[in-house]
Parts: C-alpha cells; structure tokens; sequence
C-alpha cells in the first residue's frame, strides 16, 4: 500500500479534497510527451488476446488486417492504455526493494495521476472510461499518453471506504502526435474503512 | 468470432448480440495483468485487494473493457469499426469463482454522409447482476447500399 502521511479523519475528510475540488478544470499535465518504451510487438498483441480468448484476425493475421485497410496487425481498441502505459522498470533503477510479501515496486505505471494537491489515500482503482477512438494503432506504432485535465473530483464515501472520485482527460497519441483515442477516466482515491 | 461479415442493411433495432461469457480463475486474472500490464495488487493479490475492501482480487477494466470490444467485434464483423465508448462504469467487483457474461443489444442505427453507424448498447454481469455498463459502443459497418450506391466497397477497417 501507498500513502503513509497523516489520513483525514472525522468530518474533515471532505474538505481534505476542496483543493481538488477548486482544481477542476485545471490541466496538470506540462511535460514533453514521453513515449512508451517499446514499439507495438505482434507478440505483445498476441498476448494481450490470450486471457481474452479474443479470436479475431485483425489481430492476429497481417493479411488481414491489410485486406481490410490497415498497415499491419491491428491493436485493439481496448489495448491501448496498455501500450501508452510507461515500463514498469528502466536500466539502473531498481523498483523490487522489499522482500515483504505484499510489498509494492518503488514504481508502478497504473498508479494514475498525483498533483499534490489531493489528501493521501491507500487504495484506488478505475470506475469509468469513456473513450473516443479517432484512428487505429498497429504493430510497428509507439504510442503515448498526453495531457491530465481535471474535470470532476466528488469526495464519496462508498462501501470500501471515504475518498473522492476523480475524472481526467487525456489523449492517446501516436508518434506523429496525431491523437488516436481521446480519454476520460475517473478513479477513485480513498482510504479503506479498516485503515480510516 | 462468426466468419460471416454482416452488413448495416440487415442490423436490427433491439437485436441481442450473442452473449459471451468469461468464466473468472485466478489464473486468468493473473494472465490478464500480465497481458495488459495493469499490476496494481487489487487484482493478482487476494489479501491485499481485501485490505482494500473488496472481497478478493478481481478483474481490472482493461480485462473487462477487452470482454466488451470481443463481444461488439463478434457482432460487426472485421470490417467494423469502433468509434467510440461510453458508459463503462464499474458497478460490482468481478471476482475469480465468478462468471461475466457480456450481453448487449443494437440501440439504433443511422447513416452519416457514407458511413452506417450503429449504436449496441453493452453491459457485463456477474452472480450480483449487472456488474460493469450498461455503457454504449458506436461502431461503424459497411453497408451493401453504398456498395450498390457507388460501386465502391465502403473503406473499412481505417479509422
């Protein structure tokens, strides 16, 4: 688990999230875009179907996939975040500095966007994508994540604990920074009830 | 996935698409991190999901977004093209012992300039009932009209 600092507690939970609250609208993303570390494998598309028993040629067979239009095997609508998403591990770094069971990396791609400005939380997940697809991605394209708008933060308690759900826009974008999926993704931030 | 290429002309309002079930194992779950490189603990780690209130570990959205995109491709065919999700909203963890069956059903359906669009309407549910959606898919289709129209095959696949 993440987190550490002191949690809000009692009624300040809510207004521990006003600075979020204030933030919406506001774009939290200025650094240059940074593309994933690979280029798209027809391995690595492979095995993104297998959990899905996805039997589609567009996927699988290049000839296909040119038959019906695209350069190469086509990458999945639903796969992009994946091959957005920043490596787990870079040369030199080490992220595995724990030997307790349940230890996290130092560094994780999916921990989703931090400002500074939100009360520390230990648990997230996603709840929501919408999702706007503008062009395919194929084997051979190296794709990117650009942008972090807030557009909504929703302080909640919920069954699993007290934290606020959080939307953000971004884009996905290939190399020649044309924008092949537009985003908006809430999670939500909060603090279990047995910890809070 | 149905060999057979359907065509927007023969789509139907209110149409089932045939549902496709995922039987949830661990084992799954654990490839399905491995594949779309979601690690978060929450959904290879029982104990640490439970510290986080849920009942165990359960499926990430890339596995069950991936469970919505084979059940719409099933339905239009290779020369469909996915436009655009809405609605994904996770409502009940998925959890391995489970059994996500995607349903969904054709919306409507219109022409746009040359394009046929349709919209399926998609949702996921498990033994607690509807567990992710019910969210919308637009998606295109070719269209025999346009083929008679312009003697043209209808540029499919490019988006």
């Amino acid at each position: 688990m993440t987190g550490g600092a002191e949690m809000a507690t009692g009624d300040d939970w809510k207004s521990a999230w006003q600075p979020m609250v204030d933030a919406v609208g506001r774009e939290f993303d200025h650094q240059p875009v940074v593309f994933c570390a690979d280029r798209i494998e027809s391995s690595a598309v492979r095995r993104y179907l297998e959990p899905l028993e996805f039997d589609c040629a567009l996927h699988d067979d290049r000839e296909v996939a040119r038959a019906h239009g695209y350069d190469d095997i086509v990458v999945p609508t639903s796969a992009l975040p994946t091959f957005a998403f920043a490596p787990m591990w870079r040369p030199g770094e080490q992220i595995f500095t724990s030997a307790q069971r349940d230890a996290q990396p130092a560094a994780n791609a999916v921990t989703g966007i931090r400002t500074g400005l939100e009360p520390p939380t230990t648990g997230y997940f996603a709840t929501n994508y919408d999702v706007e697809y503008l062009r395919s991605a194929t084997v051979g394209d190296r794709l990117a994540r650009r942008g972090a708008r807030l557009l909504a933060c929703v302080p909640k308690e919920t069954k699993v604990g007290r934290g606020a759900f959080l939307t953000w826009e971004s884009e996905i974008v290939n190399e020649q920074l044309e924008v092949v999926a537009r985003l908006q993704t809430t999670f939500f931030r909060y603090n279990p009830h047995t910890a809070s | 996935m149905n060999a057979a290429q359907r065509h927007w002309d023969e789509v139907e309002e209110d149409e089932p698409l045939t549902p496709v079930a995922f039987p949830l194992t661990v084992y799954r779950l654990v490839m399905a991190a491995g594949a779309n490189r979601d690690f978060n603990a929450i959904h290879h780690n029982a104990d640490y999901a439970r510290a986080t209130g849920a009942p165990d570990m359960y499926a990430n959205t890339l596995l069950l977004q991936g469970m919505w995109e084979r059940a719409v491709r099933d339905f239009i065919g290779l020369a469909g093209v996915i436009r655009r999700q809405s609605g994904f909203q996770m409502r009940a963890f998925n959890c391995p012992g489970d059994t996500v069956v995607v349903k969904g059903r054709v919306e409507r359906k219109w022409r746009q300039g040359d394009a046929a669009f349709v919209e399926l309407a998609v949702w996921s549910e498990n033994a607690s009932g509807i567990s992710v959606g019910p969210g919308r898919v637009v998606a295109t289709m070719p269209s025999r009209q346009t083929l008679v129209a312009s003697d043209e095959p209808v540029p499919s696949g490019r988006t």
